[in-house]
């Protein structure tokens, strides 16, 4: 890993000073071949942490959430309503609710946060259900305004996509059923692990020393599915979301300390940092104003630890 | 090779001595010098022959009738056995998808139409399976049978689950309507295809020239002999006429005209049958397959708003190939079914299809600018341009073409195997009767010489 790092190091300092001589009104677009430069690295395989950038930090606010006149936010709100690409089958964070046909969770409030922030009506939003492995590629080509589908910040999607302040921590365990003996991966060894296409879950499957065989599936209930019908022994991603699934069935039980660290963001297009500012606000105020106490009392339960905090680029 | 002059001799010496002793009297026999002779060879020839044409017609006859009676009683219902397991499949799915959009409680008529088409298929699973024996449908049926209940206990799953309110209900219909499209749908296509192939084969076999023209051969040959024997009778013994051949030639004519009549009208039938009933009938149960599909495919979209456009696709893929257009299923079952009673239902269908594919692209453009709700709608209720409406009007349309043809199909097909009733039997004792005639004919004649 370590010559792409060297390479990497002044890649990603042309890739920050374009972000941020973009985020300057009135400064030239920049151009195409700048941020090729960031892109252009080994595709190298996801699973060992890439120290390369501080994946945290994010572009620190202007003050409090405004819609100015030219901003991202502006043609959000003469377009009339928010585009979110949200999961619908993640229990607890963003799911289609079969009793009611509406898609909740605690990603959705941070979604009905930034359209209340934009409109003064939280439900002006529409969300369009999308898999783990068309996140990077919606927020891309501009087909959403942003991605609230627990979604774990690192340096490789940085590449592509910018994040919010970190508004959820979690980390990869494993889900087995309640009479399992396994442990955590390490007793896993040779057995079939489920995890969605696309997620960085099912890469740290694939990179554990002990060499369980990774099994991808769309979405994270249909590794339930299959962890029911016996075709897999467990099911290993964030704590966050296999909490989601263990509720949906009571035979299955959390194992093993957490092995990574997913700090969630939401992602927005590296072409609006404006509203990447705009989102960040509202995020510091959904800590500061008890709402994210709320939110994660209601979706994940109590105690309520204190929020991530919001870190910012110098 | 023994010498003419030599002493009899013992035991060694007999069998040639005997064979000495015959040849000359079956050389005479064949050689027929004398009236005597050749009065004995006609009537073995006669006799022969008689009952050789018998056993040929008898065999023809029985290729024939058992074609028609397979067509009739085996392969015919088989393929309709297929179809309607395949319809009742993919509406089971399609009902049980479109019963989940519906959202919390699911409607209790989309319930009822569930249980009533899983019931349906497993009674036509049943029929078939009697109907199939050891051919080659016995596998895919095979497969449907230990399928099915895998479908529905899914399909239960998913029904508690999102009773429950738990997401995990959507994953077990979409695992359920997985096995349904990638292995039941697919094993009822099969058998249908099977059993229409062997409906070619046996409907081929009951019209088919090439025997009939062994057998026209055959019967040439013996009506030439028997005006021949005839004719040469007269002029040796100056009598008008034989009792024994006259009988005979009476026998004779009225087997060729019993099975000449027999013949035409189950080939006239069969034909009928084939074409303006099976054939259309095959055709148009490939578009009403096709439509099922792509009903289905409208119905997981909208449930498996996870973005991937799987079901779209092939959306696409079976409207292309649906049709109507130049080469789809829908403008070859218009043409197939022209000239038959479900001529009208096949081209209302075509028209259908259009009005459908129109609404579903309003439902899509809805979908994909979040209005799910309203898309839901316009495929789950009823109203004059929703897709739900329209999807059934071409479904209906299919349906009717289908049944009007295949009541052409059964009626043309009985008659036609029908005509075959009794005909070998008869073709057989007819046979005997020609050989006794011309065997009491001939030896009354020989008679006169000793």
């Amino acid at each position: 890993m370590r010559p792409p790092g060297w390479l990497r190091v002044p890649a990603l300092l042309i890739a920050a000073a374009a972000v941020t001589v973009w985020a300057v009104p009135g400064s030239a677009a920049v151009s195409p071949a700048q941020r090729e430069t960031a892109t252009q690295r080994p595709a190298a395989p996801a699973a060992p942490a890439d120290t390369s950038c501080d994946p945290t930090a994010s572009l620190r606010p202007a003050g409090p959430p405004r819609v100015t006149r030219g901003s991202f936010m502006a043609k959000i709100r003469a377009r009339g309503y928010l585009i979110a690409g949200v999961d619908q089958s993640t229990f607890h964070f963003g799911y289609l609710n079969p009793l009611d046909g509406n898609i909740e969770g605690f990603d959705i409030d941070m979604v009905h946060a930034v359209a209340a922030a934009i409109f003064g009506n939280p439900n002006k939003v529409q969300f369009k259900a999308i898999s783990d492995l068309q996140r990077i590629p919606e927020v891309r080509s501009g087909a959403v305004d942003i991605v609230a589908h627990t979604m774990t910040i690192n340096c490789e999607r940085l590449q592509q996509v910018d994040f919010s302040t970190v508004y959820f921590d979690a980390g990869q365990r494993v889900l087995v059923e309640t009479n399992s003996p396994a442990r955590g991966l390490s007793d896993l060894g040779g057995k079939r692990v489920c995890a969605t296409k696309g997620s960085t879950s099912i890469a740290n499957i694939g990179a554990a020393p002990s060499h369980p065989i990774p099994v991808a599936v769309p979405f994270w209930t249909d590794c339930l599915v299959k962890l029911q019908q016996g075709d897999v022994a467990a099911i290993s991603t964030d704590d966050s979301i296999l909490s989601g699934l263990a509720a949906q069935d009571p035979w299955t039980k959390i194992v093993g300390p957490r092995f990574t660290s997913e700090p969630y963001g939401l992602a927005i297009s590296q072409q609006h940092p404006d509203f990447v500012r705009f989102v960040n606000a509202v995020l510091q105020r959904l800590r500061t104003g008890g709402q994210w106490a709320a939110s994660y009392a209601r979706w994940v339960g109590t105690p309520v630890p204190a929020p991530p905090p919001a870190r910012y680029k110098a | 090779m023994t010498a003419v002059g030599d002493p009899p001799r013992p035991s060694p010496e007999a069998p040639p001595a005997l064979a000495r002793a015959e040849r000359p009297a079956l050389r005479q026999f064949v050689r027929a010098t004398t009236t005597p002779a050749k009065l004995r060879l006609l009537l073995v020839g006669l006799v022969v022959l008689c009952l050789a044409w018998g056993a040929v017609a008898a065999w023809v006859v029985s290729q024939r009738s058992s074609g028609a009676s397979d067509v009739v009683g085996t392969s015919e219902p088989l393929s309709l056995d297929g179809q309607r397991i395949y319809r009742a499949l993919s509406d089971a799915d399609a009902t049980a998808a479109s019963a989940f959009l519906s959202g919390g409680l699911e409607p209790i008529a989309a319930r009822k139409r569930y249980q009533a088409d899983i019931a349906q298929a497993a009674s036509h699973l049943e029929s078939a399976t009697a109907a199939a024996g050891h051919s080659a449908a016995a596998r895919e049926l095979a497969t449907l049978s230990a399928g099915l209940p895998v479908y529905t206990g899914e399909v239960e799953t998913a029904r508690a689950d999102n009773r429950l309110g738990l997401p995990l209900g959507a994953a077990y219909l979409r695992e359920a309507s997985s096995l349904m499209r990638g292995t039941l749908l697919p094993a009822a296509r099969d058998v249908s295809a099977q059993a229409n192939a062997r409906l070619t084969e046996a409907s081929g076999q009951a019209t088919g020239l090439p025997l009939a023209l062994v057998l026209l051969v055959v019967t040439a040959i013996l009506g030439y002999v028997l005006y021949r024997a005839q004719r040469w009778l007269m002029r040796r013994t100056n009598r008008r006429l034989n009792p024994g051949l006259v009988v005979a030639t009476v026998a004779g004519v009225v087997a060729l005209l019993w099975l000449a009549i027999a013949f035409a009208v189950a080939r006239a039938d069969l034909l009928e049958a084939r074409d303006h009933g099976s054939d259309p009938v095959a055709t148009l149960a490939q578009a009403d397959i096709a439509a099922l599909q792509a009903r289905a495919d409208e119905s997981l979209t909208l449930i498996d708003a996870g973005g991937d456009d799987t079901f779209e696709a092939d959306f696409k893929a079976v409207e292309r190939r649906l049709g109507p257009g130049p080469g789809t299923l829908l403008t070859a079952a218009v043409a197939a079914a022209r000239g038959s009673p479900g001529a009208d239902s096949a081209a209302a269908a075509a028209r259908a299809a259009t009005a459908w594919y129109a609404a579903h692209r309003t439902v899509r453009s809805l979908d994909d600018n979040g209005k799910h709700t309203q898309a839901v709608k316009l495929v789950t209720t009823p109203g004059p341009d929703h897709s739900g409406t329209l999807f059934t009007r071409l479904d209906g349309a299919l349906t009717a073409a289908i049944a009007a043809d295949q009541v052409v199909f059964r009626t043309n097909a009985v008659t036609g195997r029908d005509a075959f009733t009794g005909l070998e039997i008869g073709v057989i004792v007819l046979s005997l009767v020609m050989a006794a005639g011309c065997a009491r004919g001939l030896s009354t004649r020989l008679a006169e010489y000793r």
